[in-house]
């Protein structure tokens, strides 16, 4: 391990789908324990980056780096979760929970009961033997984070997990999320469209182009943690929104004739 | 109590339903004016049934058995087959015009030359059951196969997982539900398959040879006891495939697991669970 490399490190990635770019020339950078938001228009190969990330993906050009070590095209190093929960329905909560052991060298009753620690702590307590569908959408999404996070990889990608929920309850899963994150020692890359979510949640805020996808601009932000429902309506939360609505909502060039 | 109170009202409604057909039976026979040599009473049919019991206890055994073993023949091989045809593309491509063909030829066919080959003991009869069983079979398992999704299978490689403990845990058990649904089609199918196997190839006695043998001498009574009894085999055969499917799949009828973790809660077992969890949880120095 390279002393101070990024957790994450991105290097100069290009995608291209029979000759057409999705992502070029990409780097972007993740610090230990960071918390990275992307945004992007639909289409700017958000998805794709994770996909490259998570090893699912081979670039065209260009390398992942975990830790300094080259990462690229190799999966079982991160932790990836989806707008779609996909748990498994005829696993109950701790058996969704301990996926990744099952799948690898089988879950131990040592897993099991981690998980059952885990689910627990993080308000699960009294699901833990309940099938998905016994569950609400927020709910699901909690054991699809525990699972995530279960894997034992620190490095967590999640692609607008909280897209498919309503928006009463998509606040409450952001405030947990908040709570999980200040409570364990993880870096999260963080999906979303939504431009509250991205700025609530993080440590920075990247910001992608139009298709092919590259990283336009990449915001601090610096509110302090812990933070809670009040940061919402902050002066420097709503200074920080004007800012990334300008960089996504760039007036389109004109072109002269 | 409610789960009892909701039971007793299905079985009282299927109770109602048998009551119904008997009844339609009977105003039949009344409306148009049957003789009892042309169509008995159900009455008098399970009278029959009654009076006959010493004559039809064997033959009804010999029937179920056909039933039964050639439907648990061809579920199994549908099942496997289903699963070696989701293996491979070329061998789907290969052998699915084969499967549709099979269940294209009219049984009836098939079933004399079946005789030839297999001769007129068991065997014969066995496959002609397999036969209308496998295939319902294999269409659900193969459809079940092919609709995992397909991000859940991206998940399970960003896991690291072996390639046989994904099919263990996410293909395998995805083929449950289809799997069921194809063997309750199977399970009505299989007695018509049993009574078409005694009819071409019969040296033993079952409910069909008989059916067969009291039509020719106008025994309607015997007919329609031997018709009752294919029909209850019938229904208790789905019946009994419907309670193997609640066994199988909890998931679909509860919303907790019959044994869950509950006894690993124990603190002191919790305490030496935190292992990995518990050095992610920090101070964090920010």
């Amino acid at each position: 391990m390279a002393a101070d490399a990024p957790r994450v490190a991105v290097e100069d990635v290009t995608v291209r789908f029979d000759g057409a770019p999705a992502l070029e020339h990409l780097s972007l950078e993740i610090g230990q324990s960071e918390f990275v938001s992307i945004v992007g228009p639909s289409g700017s190969g958000k998805s794709t980056l994770f996909n490259i990330v998570s090893g699912l993906l081979s670039p065209t050009s260009g390398r992942v780096l975990l830790d300094g070590r080259d990462v690229t095209g190799e999966t079982g190093h991160v932790g990836y979760m989806l707008q779609k929960d996909l748990l498994i329905p005829w696993r109950t909560v701790v058996g969704n929970i301990v996926l990744g052991a099952a799948l690898t060298r089988g879950a131990t009753s040592r897993d099991r009961a981690e998980a059952a620690a885990l689910a627990t702590r993080y308000g699960l307590g009294e699901f833990l033997d309940h099938y998905p569908h016994a569950l609400s959408g927020g709910m699901r999404q909690r054991v699809a984070l525990m699972r995530t996070l279960a894997l034992h990889t620190d490095v967590l990608l999640l692609d607008e997990p909280f897209g498919a929920l309503d928006s009463q309850t998509r606040l409450d899963m952001q405030l947990w999320l908040l709570s999980v994150y200040e409570d364990l020692n993880v870096t999260i890359l963080f999906v979303t469209h939504d431009v509250d979510e991205a700025i609530l949640l993080a440590d920075r805020v990247a910001v992608m182009s139009e298709r092919p996808g590259r990283i336009v601009a990449d915001l601090r932000i610096p509110l302090p943690r812990p933070r809670d429902l009040d940061v919402l309506t902050s002066p420097g939360f709503t200074e920080l929104k004007r800012e990334v609505l300008r960089l996504l909502h760039k007036p389109a060039a004109v072109v002269p004739a | 109590m409610n789960f009892l109170r909701r039971s007793a009202v299905r079985v009282a409604l299927a109770a109602l339903a048998v009551g119904l057909i008997f009844g339609v039976w009977n105003l039949v026979i009344f409306a148009f004016d049957l003789k009892a040599y042309a169509l008995p009473t159900p009455q008098s049919s399970v009278a029959t049934i009654y009076d006959r019991w010493s004559t039809f206890q064997p033959l009804t055994l010999q029937t179920i058995g056909e039933t039964a073993y050639g439907f648990l023949i061809g579920a199994a091989v549908g099942f496997l087959l289903a699963v070696v045809m989701s293996a491979s593309k070329t061998v789907q491509r290969l052998l699915y015009p084969t499967l549709i063909t099979s269940q294209a030829v009219p049984i009836v066919a098939i079933a004399a030359p079946l005789a030839i080959l297999f001769g007129f003991g068991l065997l014969p009869k066995l496959v002609i059951v397999a036969w209308v069983v496998f295939f319902p079979v294999v269409v659900n398992v193969l459809d079940g196969l092919a609709h995992v999704d397909q991000d859940l299978l991206n998940l399970s490689r960003v896991m690291g997982a072996k390639r046989w403990r994904a099919f263990l845990a996410i293909q395998l058990p995805a083929t449950l539900s289809p799997l069921f649904s194809g063997l309750k089609i199977g399970a009505t199918y299989a007695v018509t398959g049993a009574v078409i196997g005694e009819w071409v190839a019969s040296a033993q006695y079952g409910l069909g040879t008989y059916l067969q043998t009291e039509a020719g001498t106008l025994d309607t009574k015997g007919v329609m006891g031997a018709t009752i009894l294919l029909t209850a085999i019938g229904i208790a055969s789905f019946l009994l495939v419907v309670a193997a499917e609640v066994v199988a799949t909890p998931w679909r009828t509860r919303s907790t697991a019959r044994r869950g973790v509950g006894s690993l809660l124990r603190n002191d077992e919790r305490k030496g669970a935190r292992g990995w969890f518990g050095s992610l949880l920090q101070s964090r120095s920010r």
